[in-house]
């Protein structure tokens, strides 16, 4: 299998507070990467650090061997990186096909071929009679769902997921974890922040423990969550 | 020595039109620090403020600071009417309609003074207009002295209240942490009428001072206020009162000097070129901390 | 689209009637087409990109003063002018945007007004150039195919056509790639990174072609004044009457820009008699109408409705 990911000592620092601390990892195409922790841990940190809205001050990332350090977000997600927001961010003043659209423009020719990526998309996700709807109107589950659909559309090869499972009802839930399954049996490679232990257990194939910005755990998710470290940090913090 | 006279001049000149320039940024960056609002309309209460020592003089033959003491409280009046009526009710809205607000108030003041006033300058003659009063070799104009002098004890006064007093305190925790403000119990909505009251009294209080020096004309001139408060508060850096001194000093020097030892047509621009390089080079101004990227 | 073409179609049959109709109402009509197709030209970089510029004033003395110096000092043809013009107008927006693109806040609105003043300044100064604060006369300008260029009639079709084309430029835009990418901008800047879209360049296409068509709206507006003044072409006020124009009409949209010109510059002319020179009292009055209860602007809502109406009988049917 390929390698999709590979981050190597990346360290973020905000003033004198170090968010993220010499963090390694790998991902292989098709496997999901779980990253947890307490509150305040560094997974958003470090997953902004990854998909390059925050710089890391030290380390290095390539993506399928592409070293992409400097690279600007917006190059990383020509190079392949696709990523929702953990507050969704529909455009609104925008419809929900428009919102989909805006993404499908970047690896398709004219508008056509566009448009057909985007109501594809919303298919996809379940929204596709829902596409003239201005996206101001979405309740939280279908924002969401809006929110997948924009990161597919760039057509990644890597797909970073930040929190979608919050606050989700648990059939809205059990649909999300199911959609994100079928998007591995694709071939994604794919890395997710999550509170929810359930999707967690359930979809990763390794799992990474973050506590005060340091790795402090990884292995199978059944490793990890009867790891005595992880039971303190989560514990210990609270 | 003989070079050194007009230079000592220059500075000197410079730094009391420097005074009145931070007289009239402290306002627009006190309102802009507190509230996140750049006011458009900023240079048009300042020509208000001409007007009604203008005014003043023409009914009641006063001398313009003494119509301070009506021009004062009627700014802070006015300030709270327009928050209270326009600003507040768009609060939730982006700050670019805030912006755009007070452009529209900018373009009603201008044009209601020039309906009210007519197009023709007006000024007010004071017997000490073309007094000077000299140091050593260098000659400094009364008029702008008194500027001068009233810029300190407007500045004393407003560091003051923001320091020592009740308001002052919960005026700085609204600018610091709007949030935290009101969970200890600070009435934010209420804070921000005050400090446009607040700003908008400092703008007229700047045009009182200017009077005896310059012609009042509607319009134009408002926008022209406004542009040097902007230079003024970006030279120093947006939001930060102390700043906004260092500011308006620094522009007067760079204009009275560049008008003097380069072109005098261009004593304008050479403040707005300034202001394009601090954009450049250090956008967070050259006496602010924060940097406003992203 | 093809709608929108239709009614523009509409709206030139409509323009080459008007002179046979109102052969004594021309000076309005230039007005409003000029300002029609500046606002909308704006727009491209206020409303799509969503970058309020307050400077664009510049543009249009620059693109005068190309036609009226390069006639009357170069002998250069005012096509060949406007065409330079438009060069130097999105050279100018390129090394402006570059400068302050990076920033965000009220940064750029800041730096667009610094840079007209700057402009304005040098036009009045530099009297051997542009002729000072006097001004600069075009006395002569070629007839090409015989057409008088000094006519009213011939001015009126050069403003219609202007304006056409900048509508049309943004009938396309609306539905193309780059449409999209304009508005994502605007909407938020780090969902459209992970679009793959680069903000800064985004926004420098957007300002290096809405200063370009303002230019060249600015060359007819000089040889329609064939009298340039700088206070009037690089006028703060001018600037603030394109902006708040594409504003009040409604940012963002095909038809707002042009409506608020309808509406402005029209009921401008009824204002002038009321008010003399009070008539941007208007423009002040009406902003703060739009930004307390029409926060899109008149046709901004308007088509806010229609598309809250389309989705609401798609469902139902």
């Amino acid at each position: 299998m390929l390698e999709a990911l590979r981050a190597e000592g990346i360290t973020v620092r905000f003033g004198g507070v170090t968010a993220v601390d010499h963090v390694s990892l790998t991902l292989k195409d098709g496997e999901i990467l779980g990253l947890i922790g307490p509150n305040g841990a560094g997974k958003t940190t470090l997953f902004n650090a990854l998909t390059g809205f925050v710089p890391a001050g030290e380390g290095r990332i390539t993506l399928y061997g592409q070293d992409v350090t400097r690279d600007p977000p917006y190059q990383r997600t020509r190079a392949g990186m696709g990523r929702t927001f953990q507050t969704e961010r529909p455009f609104e003043e925008l419809t929900v096909l428009e919102n989909v659209l805006v993404p499908a423009f970047l690896k398709t020719k004219g508008r056509h071929e566009a448009r057909a990526l985007a109501l594809e998309m919303l298919d996809q996700v379940g929204l596709a009679d829902r596409a003239e709807q201005p996206a101001l109107d979405l309740n939280l589950a279908r924002r969401r769902r809006l929110e997948l659909a924009k990161a597919l559309a760039v057509r990644p090869r890597i797909l970073f997921l930040d929190e979608i499972m919050a606050g989700l009802n648990p059939p809205a839930l059990r649909e999300m974890i199911g959609f994100v399954a079928g998007l591995r049996t694709q071939g994604l490679a794919i890395v997710m922040v999550e509170h929810i232990m359930q999707a967690i257990i359930e979809l990763s194939d390794h799992v990474i423990v973050l506590a005060s910005g340091k790795m402090i755990a990884e292995g199978t998710p059944q490793a990890v969550t009867s790891d005595d470290r992880v039971i303190e940090a989560y514990l210990g913090t609270d | 020595m003989s070079e050194l006279v007009p230079l000592l001049q220059n500075i000197s000149n410079g730094l009391l039109i420097g005074g009145v320039y931070a007289l009239i940024g402290v306002g627009l960056t006190l309102v802009f620090g507190v509230m996140g609002t750049i006011n458009f309309a900023h240079g048009d209460f300042v020509v208000l403020g001409m007007y009604s020592a203008v005014l003043f003089n023409a009914v009641f033959g006063w001398d313009p600071y003494i119509s301070l003491l009506i021009a004062v409280p009627v700014g802070v009046l006015v300030g709270i009417a327009v928050e209270r009526g326009i600003l507040a009710r768009i609060a939730d809205a982006p700050p670019e309609s805030a912006m755009l607000a007070t452009l529209g108030i900018s373009l009603i003041i201008g044009n209601g003074l020039l309906l009210t006033f007519g197009g023709e300058p007006k000024s007010v003659q004071v017997s000490y207009a073309s007094s000077t009063l000299p140091i050593g070799p260098v000659n400094i104009s009364i008029v702008l002295l008194l500027a001068g002098l009233a810029t300190v004890l407007v500045i004393l006064g407003l560091y003051m209240l923001l320091n020592r007093t009740e308001i002052g305190r919960a005026i700085r925790g609204t600018a610091e942490n709007r949030l935290g403000a009101e969970l200890v119990g600070i009435n934010t909505k209420r804070i921000h009428s005050i400090v446009f009251g607040i700003g908008v009294s400092l703008a007229m209080t700047a045009g009182v001072t200017l009077i005896p020096m310059l012609f009042a004309t509607p319009s134009a001139t408002g926008a022209i206020f406004t542009l040097k408060a902007f230079v003024v508060t970006v030279l120093g850096g947006l939001g930060n009162i102390g700043a906004a001194i260092g500011g308006g000093v620094l522009l007067g020097l760079v204009e009275v000097l560049g008008a003097s030892y380069l072109d005098a047509a261009y004593r304008d621009a050479y403040g707005l070129i300034a202001f394009l390089l601090i954009l450049l080079l250090r956008p967070e101004g050259l006496f602010g901390s924060t940097v406003k990227r992203v | 689209m093809i709608r929108h073409f239709t009614v523009l179609g509409i709206a030139v049959l409509a323009g080459l009637a008007y002179p046979h109709l109102f052969p004594n109402a021309l000076t309005i009509a230039i007005s409003v087409l000029l300002f029609a197709g500046w606002a909308t030209s704006w727009d491209i970089l206020g409303g799509w990109a969503g970058q309020l510029s307050l400077g664009h004033a510049g543009f249009v003395g620059l693109g005068a003063y190309f036609v009226a110096i390069g006639q009357s000092d170069y002998g250069l043809a005012p096509w060949w002018a406007m065409m330079l013009a438009m060069i130097a107008a999105a050279a100018l927006a390129f090394a402006w945007g570059r400068i302050t693109f990076g920033l965000r806040g009220p940064y750029f609105t800041l730096s667009t007004i610094a840079v007209a003043e700057i402009l304005r300044m040098i036009a009045i100064n530099e009297g051997w150039l542009t002729g000072g604060a006097t001004g600069v006369f075009i006395a002569t300008l070629p007839e090409p195919f015989g057409i008088d260029l000094f006519s009213r009639v011939v001015h009126f079709h050069m403003a219609l056509a202007f304006s056409v084309l900048t509508v049309a430029i943004v009938i396309i835009i609306s539905q193309s790639r780059f449409g999209y990418q304009l508005r994502a901008v605007r909407e938020d800047e780090s969902s459209a990174m992970a679009a793959g879209i680069n903000p800064v360049v985004v926004k420098l296409k957007a300002f290096m072609l809405s200063a370009a068509l303002v230019a060249l709206g600015g060359g007819i507006y000089g040889i329609f004044l064939s009298f340039l003044e700088p206070h009037i072409l690089f006028y703060l006020f001018l600037s603030i009457q394109i902006a708040l124009t594409a504003i009040i009409g409604g940012r963002g949209t095909i038809w707002g820009p042009s409506i608020g010109a309808l509406l402005l510059i029209g009921s401008g002319e009824i204002f002038r008699a009321a008010f003399a020179q009070a008539n941007l009292l208007i423009y002040g009055l009406l902003i703060l109408v739009v930004i307390l209860f029409l926060p899109r602007g008149i046709f901004g809502e308007i088509q806010r409705r229609a598309v809250r109406r389309r989705y609401a009988r798609s469902t139902q049917g």
